[in-house]
């Protein structure tokens, strides 16, 4: 099947200005090169601490974030070409959810207005049908009609998300952006939004790109990992071999920090100190600052991001991912020291 | 080990335009010396104006005490004139708080407001408050903590800033610390460095309550847990025993939406509906609207904490003890007699 989304190279760099005539004096590299597919129906979860750039890469596929360089095709069509007017159709098929449900709801409009006004703007119903879409739509994602003519801060933070979830939905995308879609909402909501998400990507065949930071929601929701430092990637594959066992240094690290209930302590990297800035990201592997597997080399040589083994699904960015993923007594040993 | 801080029936309310708001109703446990407690619950279920209560640390009005008592050291905080409470807060119980960045002056450079601290509390000449500062830093894994000492808190990371927040807590060596949600604005690196510090506390013998809803977090730092649902505790018990045979069906639910990062279910469990508003609580068990076990009398009163076991408490009709008494079959014992 070919992909439905292909990135290639993209990078979206933000300008640093000073002075009166701002002059940009350097930039932030919030995504610097990322390449990524993402199949028609996939779920392809994005992580990475905040900084990565995970956010800026929905964002920008969205069209949202002007892109530097690099390439988006959407079924092999650019996305976001500079005449607006094409921009219309493209709209269409990709959509997103926001973080926050309190203020990505315009308060002065009700939830009919809300959830319809994209079927409207691309002239998928007529004005009239408003009232009965509308219906529709609150029906699929669990809600009752009656709350048609309600506004936005007579919700719960739930419910509000139900209501984002309608409005993306509406206009029958073929991608949903899922930003943090979860991540405001209290643990027993959570399940519930969870859930709903997984049902109308069976009903309505939708590929997610699904940013979070919460490994626990996205081992639950995708199918293929892309895992983010200091705006590139450093490791992607199926989400239970990446979750379950991580390759790169830096994903080790990450999954091992996360504190899970039950059982007894994991093993354990503490990573020393923070995320460099990544106006200045590192030479060499971006990592190389706080990996506790580093070489002289990593500070000189940019690592490729490969399979791990010659036709693999895991990809994997390090110079030392032979060692690591060998199972031999060597490479045991190697990590026995460093992994606690 | 002995008592340091027992919290008998506390409740706040906070009066606004909408009618007089329950924020923690009828809250009681205590906490022993060199114990770690975590107190568990969803956002607005009372857990953080617990905390801030004791120590007097609210608003009032709007906020205003129903009831209660707190008594640390042989004293109750609630009744205690305001210069006596001054020399026990930050000095016997300190605060770390979410926000490091909002919690520490934007004005003041880090070391002046750690000398503050110390010289608020101790005899203390600016040379020796610097070097206890600085060694502090040092002990919280702070690099290059003189250069910290002259930066202002926008020059540092938020995980930087929540070192200097502990080092803050723990420089006058309290015998309480209440950390709210000391790690829920970090990244999950940041947060295993952070808990790693806060483990060590358990080696300094103080005793510290953990407000967070991070049950992840509760399993790896904390003794004993109370769970608190809509204003009222609803269980409490030692870490291993509510995490393996949680009594109360809220409880449960809550485990039971935890996310695997091993394995993956067809489907979650949720808890259906939502949490009910403070201003119209339920006349019965606040948790029987979403419950799958309510029962009539679940909507008609409230249960009390029945004792369960040792150390253990549940405030749910279903774990009141097997043969009720005929006269008086609900309250069993009261929590605190």
């Amino acid at each position: 099947m070919p992909p439905l989304l292909q990135i290639h190279a993209l990078k979206t760099w933000f300008p640093i200005t000073r002075g009166i005539f701002s002059r940009t004096v350097g930039h932030v590299r919030a995504v610097d090169g990322v390449s990524l597919d993402i199949a028609p129906g996939e779920t392809v979860g994005l992580v990475g601490e905040s900084g990565c750039g995970k956010t800026t890469l929905g964002r920008t596929v969205l069209g949202l974030e002007p892109r530097k360089s690099g390439e988006i095709l959407l079924g092999g069509i650019p996305l976001w070409p500079t005449r607006h007017h094409e921009t219309l159709p493209l709209r269409r098929r990709v959509q997103m959810i926001f973080q926050d449900p309190y203020s990505s709801l315009n308060p002065r409009m009700t939830i009919q207005e809300i959830v319809t006004e994209g079927l409207l703007e691309q002239r998928l119903i007529r004005p009239r049908e408003r009232a009965d879409a509308a219906a529709r739509l609150l029906r699929e994602v669990g809600m009752e009609p009656s709350v048609l003519h309600r506004y936005p801060h007579e919700f719960s933070g739930g419910q509000r998300q139900r209501i984002s979830i309608a409005r993306a939905i509406a206009v029958r995308p073929e991608l949903v952006i899922c930003d943090e879609a979860v991540s405001a909402l209290d643990v027993s909501v959570r399940a519930q939004v969870l859930n709903l998400l997984i049902d109308l990507r069976a009903s309505h065949n939708l590929a997610y790109l699904f940013i979070s930071h919460d490994l626990g929601v996205i081992r639950h929701i995708a199918d293929r990992v892309v895992v983010m430092y200091l705006g590139v990637v450093v490791e992607t594959g199926p989400a239970s071999e990446v979750l379950d066992s991580p390759a790169h240094p830096y994903s080790r690290a990450l999954i091992s920090a996360v504190p899970v209930p039950f059982g007894e302590s994991r093993k354990r990297t503490i990573l020393k100190g923070d995320v460099p800035s990544s106006s200045h990201p590192p030479p060499g592997c971006r990592f190389h600052t706080r990996c506790p597997l580093a070489l002289p080399e990593c500070a000189v040589r940019v690592p490729v991001l490969e399979p791990i083994t010659p036709g693999s699904a895991r990809h994997v960015a390090c110079i030392r991912k032979n060692e690591i993923s060998d199972k031999s007594h060597d490479a045991k040993a190697l990590l026995q020291g460093v992994f606690q | 080990m002995s008592t340091l801080l027992d919290i008998r029936n506390l409740g706040v309310t906070f009066d606004t335009d909408e009618g007089p708001l329950k924020a923690v109703d009828n809250v009681s446990f205590s906490i022993q010396q060199g114990e770690v407690v975590g107190l568990v619950g969803e956002s607005g279920c009372g857990k953080s104006v617990t905390a801030l209560g004791l120590l007097r640390l609210i608003p009032m009005p709007p906020g205003r005490f129903t009831s209660g008592e707190v008594f640390f050291e042989g004293r109750d905080l609630l009744r205690l004139p305001t210069d006596e409470l001054r020399t026990i807060r930050g000095r016997r119980i300190s605060v770390i708080f979410q926000e490091p960045m909002s919690a520490l002056s934007p004005l003041h450079r880090v070391g002046a407001q750690l000398m503050e601290t110390l010289q608020l509390h101790l005899p203390l000449d600016k040379r020796t408050a610097w070097n206890t500062s600085v060694d502090w830093l040092n002990r919280v894994g702070l690099p290059d903590p003189e250069a910290q000492m002259r930066a202002y808190p926008y020059q540092l990371s938020g995980g930087m800033l929540q070192r200097v927040m502990i080092a803050m807590a723990l420089m006058l060596e309290p015998a309480l610390i209440i950390a709210d949600e000391p790690t829920t604005a970090l990244d999950v690196t940041i947060q295993a460095q952070i808990l790693d510090l806060l483990r060590t506390l358990k080696s300094q013998d103080a005793s510290l309550l953990l407000i967070t809803h991070d049950l992840g977090v509760v399993w790896e730092l904390c003794d004993r847990i109370v769970v608190m649902y809509a204003s009222r505790m609803v269980e409490e018990g030692p870490r291993r025993e509510l995490f393996e045979n949680p009594a109360h069906p809220y409880t449960r639910a809550l485990l039971d939406s935890v996310l695997s990062l091993t394995g993956r279910a067809d489907r979650l469990s949720t808890i259906e509906g939502q949490v009910p508003s403070p201003l119209a609580y339920p006349a019965g068990c606040r948790f029987a609207p979403r419950c799958p076990h309510a029962f009539a009398r679940c909507h008609q009163e409230q249960p009390p904490l029945y004792s369960i076991a040792d150390k253990r408490h549940s405030a749910c009709f279903l774990s009141a003890p097997k043969k009720p008494d005929l006269l008086n079959p609900c309250p069993s014992e009261p929590l605190n007699p």
